[in-house]
C-alpha cells in the first residue's frame, strides 16, 4: 500500500476501483451505441454465484472472477437475443427492467438468501483489485486499436454507414454486449468480495444510475473516461466530507449537471486532446502540416 | 367472490396512485423527450411538504395543495437548472437522463436529511379516516380519495391536452418547439407550465400515496418512479388515457397477483409486464402514433 494513502482513503479507492469496473462495463455497451444497465444485473449473477460457491466449495478469487466473466458473457448472450431487437431507446428501458427483475429473482431464490442476503469472506487486496482493473483497461486499450474497435466506433457514429461498409452491426453490438456483461460479472464478484455481504438491494437501479452517471461524467469516448468518472464520484464526497458535516453527495449531483452543461462529452475527451494537439501544432512549425490537417478534419466532424 | 371484488377494488385504488404519477412522468417524456429519473423525488417532496404542513395543524386540503405546489415548484426549478441549458445545446436524450440523475441525487439526499432518514407518517386525526361499504366491498377514505382524484385528473388532463389552446400549445411544443414558436406559441412558457403541471401531479401522487400507505420516507418516490415507468410503458407514452390505463393494470395485477399467485412475486408481475410490453408492444396499449414524414 502506498504510504500516502490513509486507510480510509484506501477503502474509498477499493470501492472506486469496483465502480470503475462497473463503469467500464457500461461504457463498452455505450461504445457500441447501446445504453445498457444490464452489467448491474450481471454483477448480481457474478456476485451471488461467487457467494454460493465460496461457501460450498471454497473457490478462490481468480477462479471466481473467471466464472463471473463467463456467466456474465453467457447471460448477456441470452439477453441479447431479445434486447438487441428493440429500437435504441427501448433498449435502455428494457435493460432497466432487467435490473428490476434481477432484484425479484434474488429475493425469491434460496441460494441468494432471499431478503436477508448472503455473506462471504473477503479474498481480494487493494493490489489485486488494481491488477484486475489494469487488465480490463489493457484489453480495452488493445481493442480500441484493433479492427473490431474501429468497427465498434463506426457503429456508434452511424450504424447505417457501418452497415454500408460491410460491418455486421448486430454482430458487433452483440459482441460488445457480451464483453460488457463479462466485465459486469467481474465487477459483481469484486463488489461482493469487498462488501462481504450482498442482498437484493446491492445490485439495483441506484447502482445503475450512479454508474451511468460516472461513465458520462468521465467521458464515454475513451476507456479512461469511466475510470476517471468513477474515481471522481468516489473521492469527491469523501474529500468534501472532511469540510462538510452532511450533504456531501449533493456535490456529485451538482457536478454531474455542470459537466453535462459545460462539457457534455465528459472529462476525458479524445477529440479535445486532438484539438489541443492541432492548436499546439500551429505554434510548432516543425510539426507536419499534414497531421494538422487530419486532426482538424477529425475535430470538425 | 367477495374477496375477489375486494381485492379488485384495492388494486384499482393502488393503480389510481400509479396512474396519477404516470400521467406526469409520461407527459414530460412525451412532450419534452426527457426520461426524468428525478420525477420520483418530486413525489417524495410533495409528501414531505404535506407532512410539514399537517404537523403545523394545517387542514388536510391545505396540506394537499401545499404538497402539490411544492412539487410543482421543484419541477419548474429542476427544469430551469438541469434541462433548459441542455435544450439550448441540443445534447439529446442521454444528456437529460444524466442531468436528471444529478437532480435525483441532490433531491434524494436533501429528502434524506429532511426526514432524518426515518420513515414517518401523517399525524393521526389530521386526515379523514373511516370507510364506505358498497355491496360487501370496503373502501377506506384514502382509497376512495385516490380513485376519485385520479378519475378527475385523467378526465381533466385529457380534456386540457386535447380540447384547449394550452393543451394544443403543449403538444405543439412537444412535437417541434421551433415550429410552435412560429405559430405564436411561447415555448419557454409552455415548457415551464408543463414542468409545473407534471411536478404538481407527481406531488399529488406522493401525498395520496403517503396517505394510503401511512408512510413518508425519503425512498418512497423510488417505488412510484419504477411503477409509474412500468405504467407508462404498458399504457403507452404520450397519452393521458394510456398512462392511466397502464397504472390501473399494474395496480390491479399487483394486488390480484399477490392474492392468488404469491406475494413474493408482486414486483415480478409488474416488471414482467414491463418487459413483455417493451418486447411485444413497445408503443403500449394506447401508443403515440407517429405521423412524422420525411
Amino acid at each position: 500500500m502506498p504510504a500516502f494513502l490513509s486507510s480510509s482513503y484506501e477503502t474509498t479507492l477499493e470501492f472506486a476501483i469496483v465502480s470503475a469496473l462497473f463503469a467500464l462495463a457500461v461504457y463498452v455497451a455505450v461504445w457500441a451505441g447501446l445504453l445498457s444497465l444490464t452489467p448491474i444485473a450481471l454483477g448480481a449473477v457474478g456476485g451471488f454465484t461467487y457467494a454460493a460457491v465460496q461457501t460450498d466449495h471454497g473457490i478462490g478469487l481468480p477462479a471466481a472472477l473467471a466464472l463471473g466473466a463467463a456467466l456474465g458473457a453467457l447471460v448477456s448472450l441470452l439477453l441479447s437475443t431479445f434486447l438487441l431487437r428493440l429500437a435504441t431507446h427501448y433498449v435502455a428501458m428494457a435493460t432497466i427492467a432487467v435490473v428490476l427483475i434481477g432484484r425479484v429473482v434474488v429475493l425469491n431464490l434460496d441460494v441468494t438468501g432471499g431478503a436477508a442476503g448472503t455473506g462471504l469472506v473477503r479474498r481480494s487486496t487493494t493490489g489485486s483489485l488494481l491488477l484486475v482493473l489494469a487488465l480490463v483497461c489493457w484489453v480495452l486499450a488493445r481493442l480500441r486499436r484493433a479492427r473490431l474497435g474501429l468497427a465498434v466506433e463506426t457503429v456508434r457514429e452511424d450504424p447505417v454507414v457501418a452497415a454500408a461498409l460491410g460491418i455486421d452491426v448486430r454482430r458487433v453490438q452483440r459482441a460488445m454486449f457480451c464483453l460488457s456483461g463479462a466485465i459486469g460479472g467481474i465487477a459483481g464478484v469484486l463488489e461482493a468480495d469487498l462488501l462481504q455481504y450482498i442482498g437484493p438491494n446491492t445490485y439495483y437501479v441506484d447502482l445503475g444510475f450512479v454508474t451511468l452517471a460516472a461513465v458520462v461524467l468521465g467521458g464515454a469516448y475513451h476507456w479512461l473516461g469511466p475510470v476517471v468518472g468513477a474515481l471522481v464520484f468516489a473521492f469527491l464526497p469523501e474529500l468534501l466530507g472532511e469540510v462538510m458535516d452532511s450533504g456531501e453527495n449533493i456535490a456529485n449531483g451538482v457536478l454531474l449537471i455542470l459537466i453535462m452543461i459545460y462539457l457534455p462529452r465528459g472529462l476525458v475527451d479524445p477529440a479535445r486532446v486532438l484539438a489541443w494537439r492541432s492548436r499546439l501544432a500551429t505554434w510548432l512549425p516543425r510539426r507536419a502540416a499534414g497531421e494538422r490537417a487530419i486532426t482538424e478534419a477529425v475535430v470538425e466532424r | 367472490m367477495d374477496l375477489f371484488l375486494q381485492q379488485l377494488a384495492n388494486g384499482v385504488a393502488l393503480g389510481a396512485v400509479y396512474a396519477m404519477f404516470a400521467i406526469g412522468f409520461g407527459l414530460v417524456f412525451a412532450t419534452m423527450g426527457i426520461l426524468n429519473v428525478s420525477h420520483g423525488t418530486y413525489a417524495t417532496w410533495g409528501a414531505i411538504a404535506a407532512l410539514a404542513l399537517l404537523e403545523r395543524d394545517v387542514p388536510f386540503v391545505g396540506a394537499l395543495v401545499g404538497g402539490v405546489l411544492a412539487a410543482g415548484a421543484i419541477g419548474v426549478v429542476v427544469d430551469r437548472l438541469a434541462f433548459e441549458p441542455l435544450r439550448r445545446r441540443g445534447v439529446g436524450m442521454l444528456g437529460s437522463i444524466i442531468t436528471s440523475i444529478g437532480a435525483w441525487i441532490i433531491l434524494g439526499d436533501l429528502a434524506q436529511e429532511a426526514t432524518d432518514a426515518q420513515a414517518r407518517s401523517f399525524p393521526s386525526g389530521s386526515f379523514p379516516s373511516g370507510f364506505v361499504e358498497v355491496g360487501g366491498v370496503r373502501l377506506g377514505y384514502p382509497q376512495l380519495l385516490n380513485i376519485l382524484v385520479a378519475a378527475a385528473l385523467v378526465v381533466g388532463m385529457h380534456l386540457v391536452l386535447t380540447r384547449t389552446r394550452l393543451g394544443g400549445a403543449i403538444r405543439a411544443v412537444g412535437y417541434d418547439a421551433a415550429a410552435a414558436s412560429l405559430s405564436g406559441v411561447n415555448p419557454r412558457l409552455i415548457i415551464a407550465l408543463t414542468a409545473l403541471l407534471a411536478g404538481g401531479v407527481a406531488g399529488l401522487a406522493g401525498v395520496l400515496s403517503a396517505l394510503s400507505t401511512n408512510n413518508v420516507s425519503f425512498t418512497m418516490g423510488e417505488g412510484l418512479l419504477l411503477k409509474g415507468f412500468a405504467a407508462v410503458v404498458v399504457g403507452g407514452f404520450g397519452d393521458v388515457r394510456g398512462a392511466a390505463l397502464g397504472g390501473l393494470i399494474i395496480g390491479v395485477s399487483e394486488v390480484l397477483g399477490a392474492q392468488y399467485i404469491s406475494n413474493d412475486f408482486r414486483d415480478a408481475i409488474t416488471f414482467g409486464l414491463l418487459v413483455l410490453f417493451l418486447v411485444a408492444m413497445p408503443r403500449g396499449i394506447i401508443g403515440e402514433r407517429e405521423v412524422r414524414r420525411a
